[in-house]
C-alpha cells in the first residue's frame, strides 16, 4: 500500500517533465514550413506573436499582473535593433537580440519598480501611460527613430554570417524566428515550473498570504516583470529584423490589446495558450480579412464576446474541460 | 523563569480619530498557550496585524526575543519566527494542498527565488510539506485543490501553511471560525497537537476551546487590555463576566 499523499508528491515531482504532446507545436511549425512555402511571411508573424504572448503570460497568467502596456517592451526591442542598425552599423542579428533584451529589460525594471506598487485599475492606467510615453518619444525623436514614418528598408547581416534574410520567401526569417522562440520557450518553461514560478503563482492566487509566508513580493514581481519585458523586447527585435522595418505600430495600444486578446483566446497561465491563441487569432484575422475586407473586425469581436462569456479559460480551457469529462465518463 | 518570546510595549494604533489599540502590553512566553478574547471590535485582529507587521503601530514597540522588530516588514518578522493564520481563509485556492504548503516551506528554506531547477526536483521541500500534512491528517487530500475541500479542512491548511514556516510564535486568528460543529474536533485536535516549544497566541470566541487550551488569558475591550490571568482567575473575574462571558454564556 502506498502512503497517503504519495500520488500528490509524485504528480508535483513529475510536473516539469516533458510530455509527448509538447513536441506537437514544433512538429507543426516545421511541417508548416514545408507545406505552406508561400505563407512563411505570415508564419513568421505568428511565431513572433507567440513569443510576445508568452512573455505576457509570464506576468499576467502566472504572476497576475494585469497590464495594458506590454507593447512598450516589444517596441523598445524593435526600435533598439532598428536604431543600432541604421545609425550605428550594428546589424549582426544575434547580438542585436541581446541588446534589445537588455534595453527592454532595463525599461521593464525601472518602470516595474515604480508601477508594481499599484494594483488593479491604477496598474492598468500606469502601464498604459508608460507605453504612451514611449510611443510619443518614438514619434518625437525623429532624428533617431524616423518619427511617424519609422525606419523602412533596414539591412541586417546574415545569421552566423551565413544565412541571409530572404526578402521574398522568408525562409530564413521563419526558421530564425522559430529558433528564437524555441530558446525563449525553454527558458520560460523552466521558469514557471521552478520554485520562483510557483511563488509567482502564489502571488497571483493570494498576495496577502504570500506576504504572510515571508515572501519578498515586490522584488519577485519586479524580477518577473523585467524578464518578461526582456522577452517581449526580443520578440520586437525579431519583428524588426525579419520585416526589415520598424514604425510606431510596434508600440501602440493596438499591439498591446492584440497580444492580450491572443492570450485570453488561447488561455492564460498555461504556457501553450500563447501558441494556440496566436495561431487561432491570426488565422481567423487573416481569413476574415480576406473574405470581408471591410467588416472582418466584426467577426473577431463576436468570437471574443463568445470566449469572454462562455470560455473564460480560452481554447485550452475548453480542451481541459472536455478531457475532464471524457475521463469521468471512462471512470464511470 | 521562562524566556519571553514576544512582547509589546505601549502599542497604539489609530485610524484617524478611531483608536483601535491603546497602550497594549502583552507578553508571550516560550511554549505558552495564551488566549486573547474579547467582544467583536475589541481590537484582537488588529493586535495580530500589528504583531505580524501587516499594520504599523502609531506608537509603541514590538519585541521578539528582546529584539525590536517594530520597523521590520512582514517578511523580516516571518524570517525571525512569527507566523499567523487568518480569521478568513487566505489560501492559494487554485493550487493543491501540497502546493500550498510547498510554497511556505520553500520560502522558509530560502529556495523560493530559485529559477532553473524545477520545483518538483526539490524533494526535501516536498517531503517536509508532506510530513507536515501527515501530522495534520491532511495527507489524503494532498493532491486536491484547496477550493474543493470542505471548510473545516481548509482551516487546517491555514494552520499547515503557518507551521510550514517553523515558527517560534504562532498567532491563530479564530482557527475554528466558520467550521461546522461536526468538523470542529479536527481543529481542536490539531491545536492540541502543536509542538510544545512554539508559543501560541489564539484568538477565539469558542469558550470551550479557550478554557481547554489556554494556560493564560488576556481579555481585550475597546482596544485596551481589560484583564489578564489564568483561566480560573478570568472565569472568577466579575468584571469580565459582566462585559464578556455573561453575554457569551447567554449566546451559548
Amino acid at each position: 500500500m502506498t502512503p497517503p499523499g504519495f500520488a500528490a508528491a509524485q504528480a508535483l515531482a513529475a510536473r516539469h517533465r516533458f510530455k509527448w504532446w509538447e513536441v506537437l507545436p514544433w512538429v507543426a511549425a516545421i511541417a508548416a514550413f514545408f507545406l505552406f512555402p508561400t505563407y512563411l511571411s505570415f508564419g513568421t508573424q505568428v511565431l513572433i506573436t507567440i513569443l510576445f504572448a508568452l512573455s505576457l503570460d509570464l506576468v499576467m497568467g502566472y504572476a497576475g499582473i494585469v497590464t495594458l502596456g506590454h507593447a512598450a517592451f516589444f517596441g523598445a526591442g524593435a526600435y533598439t535593433v532598428g536604431i543600432l542598425a541604421l545609425h550605428f552599423g550594428w546589424n549582426e542579428p544575434l547580438s542585436g537580440l541581446v541588446a534589445a533584451a537588455v534595453v527592454a529589460g532595463a525599461i521593464g525594471f525601472v518602470s516595474g519598480v515604480v508601477l508594481l506598487r499599484t494594483q488593479g485599475l491604477a496598474l492598468l492606467m500606469v502601464t498604459l501611460c508608460t507605453m504612451a510615453l514611449l510611443e510619443e518619444s518614438a514619434n518625437m525623436g525623429a532624428a533617431y527613430t524616423g518619427g511617424f514614418d519609422g525606419m523602412p528598408g533596414l539591412e541586417f547581416a546574415p545569421i552566423f554570417g551565413v544565412f541571409q534574410f530572404d526578402p521574398l520567401f522568408f525562409r530564413a526569417q521563419y526558421l530564425y524566428a522559430l529558433a528564437v522562440l524555441l530558446v525563449c520557450f525553454v527558458l520560460v518553461r523552466a521558469l514557471v515550473y521552478s520554485p520562483f514560478g510557483e511563488s509567482l503563482t502564489g502571488i497571483r492566487e493570494n498576495v496577502l498570504r504570500m506576504h504572510a509566508v515571508g515572501a519578498p513580493v515586490q522584488r519577485r514581481l519586479v524580477v518577473a516583470y523585467t524578464i518578461s519585458a526582456a522577452l517581449a523586447g526580443v520578440a520586437g527585435a525579431v519583428f524588426t529584423q525579419t520585416t526589415a522595418f520598424v514604425n510606431l505600430s510596434v508600440l501602440g495600444l493596438d499591439r498591446a490589446a492584440g497580444v492580450l486578446i491572443v492570450l485570453i483566446l488561447g488561455g492564460y497561465g498555461r504556457l501553450y495558450g500563447a501558441f494556440v491563441g496566436a495561431v487561432a487569432y491570426m488565422v481567423l484575422e487573416h481569413t476574415l480579412a480576406k473574405a470581408y475586407p471591410t467588416a472582418w473586425q466584426l467577426g473577431i469581436g463576436i468570437v471574443l464576446i463568445v470566449v469572454a462569456l462562455y470560455a473564460r479559460n480560452g481554447i485550452l480551457g475548453i480542451a481541459e474541460t472536455l478531457r475532464g469529462r471524457l475521463r469521468m465518463r471512462r471512470a464511470s | 523563569m521562562t524566556a519571553v518570546l514576544l512582547e509589546t510595549r505601549g502599542l497604539c494604533k489609530n485610524f484617524g480619530a478611531l483608536e483601535v489599540a491603546r497602550e497594549v502590553g502583552i507578553r508571550l512566553e516560550a511554549g505558552a498557550r495564551h488566549a486573547l478574547i474579547g467582544p467583536n471590535g475589541a481590537g484582537k485582529t488588529t493586535l495580530v496585524n500589528l504583531l505580524t507587521g501587516l499594520l504599523r503601530p502609531s506608537r509603541g514597540r514590538v519585541l521578539l526575543r528582546g529584539e525590536d522588530v517594530t520597523h521590520l516588514t512582514q517578511a523580516g518578522r516571518v524570517k525571525r519566527g512569527i507566523a499567523r493564520t487568518f480569521q478568513i481563509n487566505q489560501l492559494f485556492r487554485g493550487l493543491t494542498v501540497l502546493e500550498n504548503v510547498y510554497i511556505a516551506v520553500a520560502e522558509r528554506m530560502g529556495v523560493a527565488s530559485s529559477m532553473i531547477r524545477p520545483a518538483g526536483r526539490r524533494r526535501d521541500v516536498i517531503d517536509q510539506a508532506l510530513r507536515l500534512l501527515e501530522t495534520l491528517k491532511l495527507a489524503d487530500d494532498a493532491g486536491r485543490r484547496v477550493a474543493e475541500l470542505p471548510y473545516g479542512r481548509q482551516r487546517l491548511v491555514e494552520i499547515a501553511i503557518a507551521l510550514g514556516l517553523e515558527p517560534r510564535v504562532l498567532l491563530l486568528d479564530e482557527p475554528a471560525a466558520g467550521v461546522p460543529g461536526a468538523e470542529s474536533h479536527i481543529i481542536l485536535d490539531a491545536i492540541a497537537a502543536l509542538p510544545d516549544e512554539i508559543g501560541v497566541l489564539i484568538i477565539e470566541h469558542d469558550m470551550d476551546l479557550v478554557f481547554r487550551f489556554a494556560q493564560q488569558i488576556t481579555v481585550m475591550v475597546s482596544g485596551e487590555i481589560f484583564a489578564e490571568g489564568t483561566p480560573t482567575e478570568i472565569a472568577a473575574n466579575r468584571d469580565v463576566r459582566a462585559v464578556y462571558l455573561g453575554s457569551a454564556a447567554a449566546d451559548g
